[in-house]
């Protein structure tokens, strides 16, 4: 039998996503959608005994208000949103339990900018493109396609799960330190647009995260970096700025270049468009970008995409439930 | 990973990019996620778990070597029938929009008209109904084309706005760079209006017979052509719709032969006008 949460505040913006979201469809148009910060979003499913990808909720720096209709195992991830269970505090990265009646509520982030909830049997979800992410520009998925709204109720997978666990700091996704985070990325696929000089530049100067920042991307604020030859002198359709060229497909994790403005592209960025895309960060590093407040301050890293590559696989062998403790042992 | 396959927009260098496409969707490469083109260019993602960057990099080169000259290919292609209703008081108010509340601007379609050196709107209208356009990519918005003419003396070109629209009417139909596009979404844009479509070409709850297999309407390697209606027959077909009783209008699949079509190419008369 299923069971019902009901929603008395959304928060700021709080959707029913997945992980790894809708994979297949860019072709078509269709980003990927899902956790940004999959790595916190996965340790939260396996607290409550999920599959690492089970759909769950991503609040945005200010989280809901939820009403438990049925006794109910959950945790809470990510960025600390100072959450109470019937006003008592309640700590974040492991099991915690509600009962039927009580009421979960979520302020706004004092660290970090996205806290996943987990509920243990997962949330009921129609499905889009294999997924049940919300895909907010195709208005599909999670529920009717949107974010959350008041009174909205959420359905609960039914679950057997008992055992609760917690998760030791060493497996935790880092954090930022004194509002600065040190972003790996990898370069490349438009690198030969930049000059040398403009490589330097992105390399060693600090990022700071702007405000209008969203699932869309990140954007960020800096100096305007400095073009190569290819992107001053060049056929008439790649547009006019050296920032413009003839439309190409966006990976997810570029860092798109419009005009002097770097826009790291998010998981509900567009697929394509004409501007450069110079460098790309990995998903090893989404963690991170999905965790970063407006005001604080990116510096890049160039690593080389095995390394990258290698990072992910050890995201993937931490986010296992033989790496949590037992509560209760 | 992404693969380039020239530097400039030639309508080729997209054949291409269509013909690697259709190669790795029929060979099934291992790993393999999904393959996005663009007009000169390929993305290809990946799992890495599955394949690595090296072995993936030599099996690419090894399919496109087997690709051969751009002469060869042949890409599946179907003939989607889109009625348009150029010159459109919807796109039009979204222009009025931004004159009032941005910056003045000349009407789009006469600006359109003026660059590319045609007498008036209705010109523009006969031009860009006269030609089928070749979906060379779909992307930026769930299922939103970026369209070329097949017949080059239907291209038109066009700056974008400086800085954008605040809004678009939902399936505008807009150029802008040598490309033709319907914007899908209610968006920001910064592509010319011309008209607009009664008919969406993705939907994402897909009821309608078109959508049941394949969420968009047009894939890379279709072809469009624009049926000019007005915008009482506008109204009528998005009511049709509404009652579920609208026919979309397809082709069966053929495949579209490049070395034809550049046979076919060099035998239009460049004096001939619309």
């Amino acid at each position: 039998m299923s069971r019902t949460i009901r929603v008395i505040k959304p928060g700021l913006e709080t959707t029913v996503q997945d992980w790894p979201g809708l994979k297949g469809a860019f072709r078509y148009g269709f980003n990927h959608s899902g956790a940004i910060d999959h790595w916190s979003f996965r340790l939260a499913n396996l607290l409550v005994g999920n599959k690492p990808g089970a759909p769950g909720l991503e609040a945005q720096f200010i989280g809901p208000t939820l009403l438990f209709e049925s006794d109910q195992l959950f945790a809470l991830t990510g960025a600390n949103m100072q959450a109470t269970l019937d006003g008592k505090s309640i700590p974040c990265w492991q099991t915690l339990e509600a009962s039927a009646g009580q009421r979960l509520a979520l302020g706004s982030a004092i660290s970090g900018a996205r806290t996943y909830i987990a509920f243990s049997g997962g949330i009921i979800a129609k499905p889009f493109l294999g997924s049940c992410s919300t895909h907010t520009m195709a208005q599909a998925g999670g529920i009717n396609g949107r974010k959350l709204e008041i009174n909205d109720e959420i359905n609960i997978h039914s679950s057997t799960q008992t055992q609760k666990f917690t998760t030791p700091e060493l497996i935790r996704p880092p954090k930022a330190k004194e509002k600065y985070w040190e972003i790996e990325m990898v370069v490349g696929p438009c690198d030969d647009w930049i000059s040398d000089q403009g490589h330097q530049l992105f390399i060693n100067s600090e990022w700071i995260v702007s405000p209008r920042s969203n699932r869309m991307g990140v954007r960020l604020e800096g100096p305007p970096l400095d073009f190569s030859s290819r992107a001053i002198d060049k056929a008439p359709e790649h547009g006019s700025h050296p920032s413009n060229c003839v439309d190409i497909g966006y990976p997810v994790g570029g860092i798109n270049l419009c005009g002097d403005t770097p826009v790291v592209l998010l998981h509900e960025g567009l697929t394509g468009g004409g501007f450069i895309v110079p460098f790309t960060v990995p998903s090893s590093e989404f963690s991170k970008v999905g965790q970063a407040r407006p005001h604080e301050i990116f510096k890049f890293k160039a690593v080389s995409v095995q390394q990258s590559q290698s990072k992910r696989h050890e995201i993937n062998e931490i986010c296992q439930t033989k790496n949590l403790r037992k509560l209760g042992d | 990973m992404m693969i380039e396959f020239g530097n400039d927009g030639a309508i080729e260098l997209n054949f291409m990019a269509l013909g690697l496409m259709h190669l790795i969707r029929d060979q099934k490469v291992h790993g393999i996620i999904d393959t996005t083109p663009s007009y000169n260019s390929l993305l290809v993602e990946y799992e890495p778990s599955d394949i690595s960057d090296n072995d993936l990099k030599k099996e690419l080169q090894k399919l496109f070597l087997s690709l051969g000259s751009v002469e060869e290919i042949e890409i599946e292609s179907r003939l989607a029938y889109l009625p348009c209703c150029y010159l459109d008081p919807w796109t039009k108010a979204a222009i009025e929009d931004y004159c009032q509340k941005v910056k003045k601007r000349e009407f789009d379609p006469d600006f359109v008209a003026r660059i590319n050196g045609l007498e008036d709107r209705h010109q523009l209208v006969r031009v860009h109904s006269g030609t089928e356009h070749w979906v060379a990519s779909v992307m930026a918005l769930p299922g939103c084309a970026l369209m070329r003419p097949l017949d080059p003396r239907c291209l038109l070109t066009s700056p974008k706005y400086n800085p954008p629209r605040l809004w678009t009417p939902e399936n505008a139909v807009c150029t802008g760079g040598m490309s033709t596009s319907i914007h899908t979404l209610r968006v920001p844009g910064g592509y010319n209006l011309i008209g607009r479509t009664p008919v969406p070409v993705y939907e994402a709850s897909q009821n309608s017979p078109p959508f049941k297999k394949q969420v968009t309407l047009l894939q890379p390697g279709d072809r469009v052509k624009f049926i000019p209606i007005d915008a009482h027959e506008y109204k009528y077909i998005r009511q049709e719709l509404k009652k579920g009783k609208y026919s979309f209008r397809t082709t069966d699949y053929i495949k579209f032969s490049v070395h034809a079509w550049k046979a076919w190419v060099k035998t239009l008369n460049y004096q001939e006008r619309f």
